[in-house]
């Protein structure tokens, strides 16, 4: 919700060239190889993108792809935007069967044509024209061919040859002319050990790769698609030039364009903002004010026209009308900082899934704004689009990668900070009776720090119901539980979320014969398991890491004896420890104990099975029983 | 249209009701007010909604709708600020553009006990293309806090009094007071409706009223043709109606719903009839039996019903031969599943047309539904077109030509009518794709006569499922499974797992069932329609047992337990829909390893709800070797009332208690 233009711009892949039509349009030129997996194929494409000057970049896109299937519709891709300064000069596609006859042509009128906006907190003067086809048959094959025309060169299109699972390439060229003034410069990312052809001239480059196989989504596996970005020193960005040699002269640019000026407040809120910190000297606690200040007063909106996509709208306007973008309400946060002596800055940054500004190549990245906070040797970050979020925390759309700062002397790349593994802990306490009839009744505190508070915090928003109902499905392994009490607290000094629950289960203890069966651990099983794979390819990434410890204790009536249970589990494995202990506390009084620590980490494929065979014991594990026959 | 009716003027005074509900009359309580009292849990709610329409004419353009709209919305949380935002929808296109006008926008605060006014500024507001047809006006309120109560007004002017706009007495926050008046001269007719679950006040009343202006137009005397400006003032009667409704609760979607909007309450006006002076009376719509006969009398419908040529050589070879009915039905409902590719649109008119659409291969639901229709006749078969309205569209309840979105074909035969929706290539006759699985249509004969049909699935769906296991004292279990699946449990297979390569779709299965592995898997009858689809595979796991001290405990349907209630809601507004009666029996047969004996098996069960809505078979045997479970879900209906949901939970947890007991098993 929080992205800007930038977002848009930045991910419309590969838009367009114009080249000789020697291509197949016959699915039997398709090796055997490339078919397996593929809902697609893309038979042939070319992008050749012209920069012709600083304010005139062509891009031409030729497609030629094979569809299999339905799910392959969505990578035809044939799309582009436009507006002010985005024109599209030409988009056609005609649509061939399997033995390469011609089916159709689709004109540029019979393209939709839509706005991106979506509700009403959503404006913006980007449009969209796409291709809406119904399919006659399968296999068919689609030659696209666009030709856009822009004014802007801050964003060249990045050549992803392949930018889906389930998709595979027999060829792709990526060719870029350019005027030597301007200071052209790309970036290689991901290539791994694939086969890619380059070619450089003194004012162009090209890139080619053939054969591509489809490959599959696989659980935990790290996204990294090959791609080479694309950039200019000199550049234009709205009819604004722009310049970005470092990441210091880069900053100093956006100051002075699109940052300056805009901080200006009205006295009387100034005014206001400095009777509100008076009495504090600390700047941390000031900041703190002034967050809770703007959060108290403005709301997210997204307002992207024009050269709006990128400058802050005006902090007095911000001020007035309550409220912004993350731009917007980022460089107002700024603002209210300035007029009460407390530094900060404005950051750029990727929002969302996690992704890096890059140190070694300057260009406009980035699809959304917060506000840095230097304190003592830290940085702090400041999330201004959020009402309700703890100061200074960031939550995992915004930590662990790298961002940057627009600071007065420049620009300055920064790491943000990072929850991993016992960070994000949940710790429980709890007390479970049981009662004659089988029936239980459980109290439990539970608390939550880190990546697992972010989680929680949402819970404060929605009404009870909603909560309850979302709670039993975290326990739906519990039949015909009962949420019969539920009270938070959200510390948002400490940054911790203190949750206390009481529910109550009938026959919660299971006849089975002669025995009963007596669930141990209630309240945090977990029970699902990574997919196996018979042949898994990918290596895979623990993301973030989190930690769990449950104390329960466990009152049984006099009615009963515990005839068995469980042995004590301990686990080490390089992903993370499991551990759980029965203690018998008096006869008739029983303790649960469980920890288990998840680690961060990037692992090999072969470790893959070892990971899953250690999730799927700790599942089995969180649902053993005490069993439990009668006295009498 | 122009000067109709002129006559002197006479001034008509309007009469109206006394209306204390305004904008601008913000009161500091109002402004403190922290919770909705009725609905604690409220983001936000609506304290009035207001309108009116009312009839203009100009003599140029003839008559248009003029509707104003005053809104007061209190925003109590933070998770309510989306309140504060809004967007109105207006036509673009041609001679039916519409305007478009916000006005008397404004927020109101309490700063320190004082109310502050902040009025929304033109840097508020936006005007956005959405298509070639739509256009779109925001409105961000500015200055908008917890506790904020915002105004505003709109007014949208339509030429198109045809497709009169619904008026929404409900939405998603609550409605203290709505109210909405129409005035309606006497030209015009609508039938009205309310749907919802709900009924607001209606009150009744008549009026005269004029039209007046000026006109231009060509007069031929001595001299040629001069123009000449001219007045008129036309006199009318107006009918009143006025709605109102206080407290109407927030709309609140549910898990099994068929389409919340069903329930909405919801203010319907389809046009039924002009009387122009000096012009001929017009008809549009007053009951099922004219809706239909006017649709078929359209050349979007009946026509392209009896256009032939287009189809006759195809279809002449295909039937080439054949002789009985059936397989001249099964043949033709084939071959248009198979040539023709569904565009994704809904309508029960043609938009291309069907010799066009054949052409392309593609086309909209009553392309390839009333092509499916011609060609059956052409072959000798009574096939009518059946008028559905989709699930999307809600229920059809009242007759109007906006009730239906969706035409399928239908045979009659004795006591019973075949139907065919050719637009999805799994639908075998009468399993209906979903969406179109809606209450009732409306069978409409080549004489235009028409007639009720019943859309519910008239034969349970039933799938049924073989187990056969071979546990091992290390706690394995391993053995085969035959799974058949029929009507629509084969329908939904298909159209979720038909196109998924094997390699994939055993990933899924195998995550499905616990991890378990799965070898040997072959299904049989994927793409033969006319047969049940059989899946047969190995497995094998050790996620199944528990083994505690000497003993093992199993659960007897392993893998497909039923381990937890699908209703967890404490209570439910809305029925439950289940869009077909279905049937879920396992046969699991169970071999004990060498060494163990049984120790305890759980007790068979039969549970009844209601003769002939839901029942549970549960039997289970042992002979000391073997252990032989049969466990029965008939759901004998395809919807459950609110008023047994309590009950019908209740009736799940029993299944879920018993499907979860467990096999003992003891060292011998």
């Amino acid at each position: 919700m929080k992205l800007t233009k930038m977002m848009l711009l930045i991910n419309f892949l590969l838009a367009a060239p114009v080249f000789p039509q020697d291509l197949t349009t016959t699915v039997l030129g398709i090796p055997a190889e490339l078919k397996e997996n593929a809902n697609s194929v893309i038979r042939n494409q070319e992008v050749s993108v012209e920069i012709k000057s600083i304010s005139q970049m062509v891009i031409k896109t030729l497609k030629t792809i094979t569809v299999f299937n339905e799910y392959g519709i969505r990578n035809i891709d044939a799309v582009e935007y436009f507006d002010q300064t985005t024109t599209i000069k030409n988009i056609e596609a005609i649509v061939y069967d399997s033995l390469g006859k011609e089916l159709k042509k689709i004109k540029r009128k019979d393209f939709s044509d839509y706005s991106v906006a979506g509700d009403a907190s959503d404006v913006s003067d980007t449009r969209v024209l796409k291709l809406n086809y119904t399919p006659t048959e399968y296999p068919f094959t689609i030659v696209y061919q666009s030709e856009v025309q822009t004014s802007n060169t801050a964003f060249i299109p990045t050549w992803y040859p392949i930018d889906d699972y389930f998709e595979s390439v027999q060829r792709s060229v990526f060719k870029i002319s350019y005027p030597s003034h301007l200071g052209f410069k790309y970036k290689e990312m991901d290539f791994g050990d694939k086969k890619i052809v380059k070619h450089e001239t003194t004012n162009s480059l090209q890139y080619s790769i053939e054969n591509l196989v489809a490959e599959k989504h696989e659980e935990y596996a790290p996204s990294k698609p090959v791609h080479v970005l694309f950039g200019l020193d000199k550049f234009m960005l709205e009819g604004v030039e722009g310049s970005a040699k470092s990441w210091k002269e880069f900053g100093l640019w956006m100051n002075e364009k699109l940052l300056k000026e805009s901080t200006e407040l009205p006295l009387e809120t100034q005014n206001r903002i400095k009777t509100l910190v008076a009495n504090e000297t600390d700047p941390l606690k000031k900041a703190a004010i002034v967050y809770r200040f703007v959060q108290n007063k403005t709301r997210y909106v997204s307002i992207q026209l024009g050269i709006g996509g990128w400058k802050p709208m005006p902090a007095k306007n911000v001020d007035r009308l309550g409220y912004g973008d993350c731009k917007a309400l980022s460089n107002y946060t700024k603002a209210l900082l300035d007029v009460v002596g407390v530094p900060s800055y404005y950051t750029v940054i990727y929002g969302g899934e996690r992704r890096d500004i890059l140190e070694d190549f300057v260009s406009m990245q980035g699809n959304h704004a917060v506000l840095s906070l230097p304190y003592k040797n830290k940085m702090i970050f400041l999330e201004c689009t959020s009402q309700t979020q703890a100061f200074g925390f960031e939550g995992d759309f915004t930590d662990d990668r790298v961002a940057l700062l627009i600071k007065p002397e420049g620009g300055e790349l920064v790491r943000t900070n990072k929850y991993i593994d016992k960070d994000n802990a949940q710790v429980t306490n709890g007390k479970i009776v049981i009662h004659e009839d089988g029936s239980m009744k459980m109290e439990a505190q539970i608390s939550y720090t880190g990546i697992q508070y972010d989680t929680m915090t949402r819970f404060e928003l929605l009404p009870l119901k909603e909560t309850k109902d979302h709670y039993k499905e975290r326990w739906s392994y519990v039949n015909n539980l009962t949420i019969d009490d539920l009270r938070f607290v959200n510390d948002k000094e400490n940054v911790k979320f203190n949750e206390t629950i009481k529910i109550s289960v009938p026959e919660f203890v299971k006849k089975t014969g002669a025995d009963k069966m007596l669930l141990l651990n209630v309240l945090n099983q977990n029970y699902k398991t990574p997919q196996r794979y018979r042949n898994r390819k990918k290596q895979f990434e623990i993301d973030k890491g989190y930690y769990d410890e449950d104390i329960i204790d466990i009152e049984l009536p006099q009615s009963e004896k515990v005839i068995a249970k469980p042995e004590n589990v301990n686990l080490e494995t390089k992903f993370g420890t499991y551990s759980t202990e029965i203690l018998f506390l008096e006869a008739n009084k029983i303790q649960y104990k469980r920890k288990l620590l998840i680690k961060k980490g990037l692992y090999s494929v072969e470790e893959y099975e070892e990971f899953r065979k250690f999730r799927e014991q700790i599942a089995k594990n969180d649902n053993s029983k005490l069993v439990l026959q009668s006295n009498k | 249209m122009k000067n109709f009716f002129i006559i002197l003027s006479i001034l008509a005074t309007s009469g109206g009701f006394s209306q204390k509900v305004e904008l601008g009359n913000v009161t500091v309580q109002e402004l403190e007010e922290k919770k909705h009292p009725k609905d604690t849990s409220a983001v936000a709610a609506i304290l009035f909604k207001k309108g009116t329409t009312q009839f203009v004419y100009n003599s140029t353009k003839g008559f248009s709708t003029e509707t104003k709209v005053d809104i007061k919305i209190k925003i109590y949380k933070k998770q309510g600020y989306d309140w504060a935002n809004h967007a109105v929808r207006y036509y673009l296109e041609g001679s039916s553009k519409e305007s478009l006008y916000f006005s008397n926008a404004v927020t109101y605060n309490l700063v320190n006990n004082k109310i502050v006014k902040t009025k929304l500024k033109s840097d508020g507001e936006f005007d956005e293309k959405v298509s070639r047809f739509w256009g779109q006006k925001k409105i961000m309120m500015p200055d908008v806090k917890e506790g904020s109560i915002i105004e505003f007004s709109y007014k949208l002017i339509s030429p198109n009094y045809g497709s009169f706009k619904d008026w929404d007495f409900q939405t998603s926050i609550p409605i203290n007071y709505c109210e909405y008046t129409t005035y309606i001269p006497e030209y015009f007719k609508y039938n009205t409706h309310i749907k919802g679950h709900l009924t607001p006040k209606v009150e009744l009343d008549q009026r005269e009223n004029n039209y007046q202006g000026t006109y231009q137009e060509m007069v031929n005397s001595a001299g040629g043709f001069r123009s000449e400006r001219g007045t008129y003032n036309i006199k009318f009667q107006e009918s009143i109606a006025k709605y109102t409704i206080s407290n109407v609760p927030a709309l609140k979607d549910e898990n099994f719903v068929n389409n919340i909007s069903n329930y909405m309450v919801i203010l319907q006006h389809e046009l039924s009839s002009v009387r122009m002076p000096e012009r001929p009376f017009e008809n549009y719509s007053t009951d099922w039996e004219t809706i239909c006969s006017k649709i078929y009398q359209s050349d979007s419908f009946g026509s392209e019903l009896s256009k032939t040529g287009y189809f006759e050589n195809e279809i002449n070879q295909l039937l080439n031969g054949v002789t009985v009915k059936d397989q001249k039905i099964g043949l033709i409902f084939s071959y248009v599943k198979e040539y023709m590719n569904w565009n994704g649109y809904h309508d029960y008119y043609c938009h291309d047309g069907v010799k066009e659409a054949f052409k392309k291969k593609s086309g909209n639901v009553a392309e390839i539904n009333l092509m499916l229709v011609a060609m059956l006749r052409y072959a000798g078969i009574e096939a009518n077109p059946i008028l559905v309205s989709s699930r999307s569209n809600g229920i059809a309840l009242y007759p109007s030509r906006n009730a239906f979105d969706y035409v399928i074909a239908g045979i009659e035969i004795e006591n019973d009518v075949i139907l065919l929706d050719a637009t999805d290539k799994n639908s075998v006759p009468d399993v209906l794709p979903h969406r179109a699985i809606n209450w009732n249509g409306r069978l409409i004969r080549k004489n235009g006569s028409s007639t009720s049909v019943n859309l519910s699935p008239k034969f349970i769906s039933k799938e049924a499922t073989n187990i056969m296991a071979n546990l091992t004292s290390e706690g394995i279990v391993e053995g085969k499974i035959f799974i058949q699946k029929n009507a629509h449990d084969a329908f939904n297979f298909r159209s979720k797992y038909g196109k998924v390569n094997t390699d994939n779709y055993l990933e899924i299965l195998e995550k499905r069932y616990g991890n378990a592995e799965i070898s040997e898997y072959k299904v049989d009858n994927k793409t033969d329609l006319s047969k049940p689809v059989i899946e047969t595979f190995s497995f094998k796991t050790n996620n199944e047992i528990e083994k505690v001290a000497d003993k093992l405990y199993i659960s007897p349907l392993f893998f497909f337990v039923m381990s937890e209630n699908p209703f967890k809601q404490e209570v439910r507004d809305y029925p439950i829909d289940f869009s077909y009666p279905d049937q879920d029996k396992f046969l699991s047969i169970i071999n004990i390893p060498d060494g163990y004996v049984v120790e305890s098996i759980p007790t068979s069960a039969n549970l009844i709800f209601g003769d002939d809505i839901a029942g549970f078979k549960y039997i289970i045997n042992t002979n000391g070797k073997q252990i032989q479970v049969t466990s029965v879900l008939d759901i004998k209906t395809n919807i459950i009332s609110p008023e047994d949901y309590a009950d019908f939970k209740m009736f799940f947890n029993e299944i879920v208690k018993k499907q979860t007991e467990k096999i003992v098993l003891k060292k011998a």
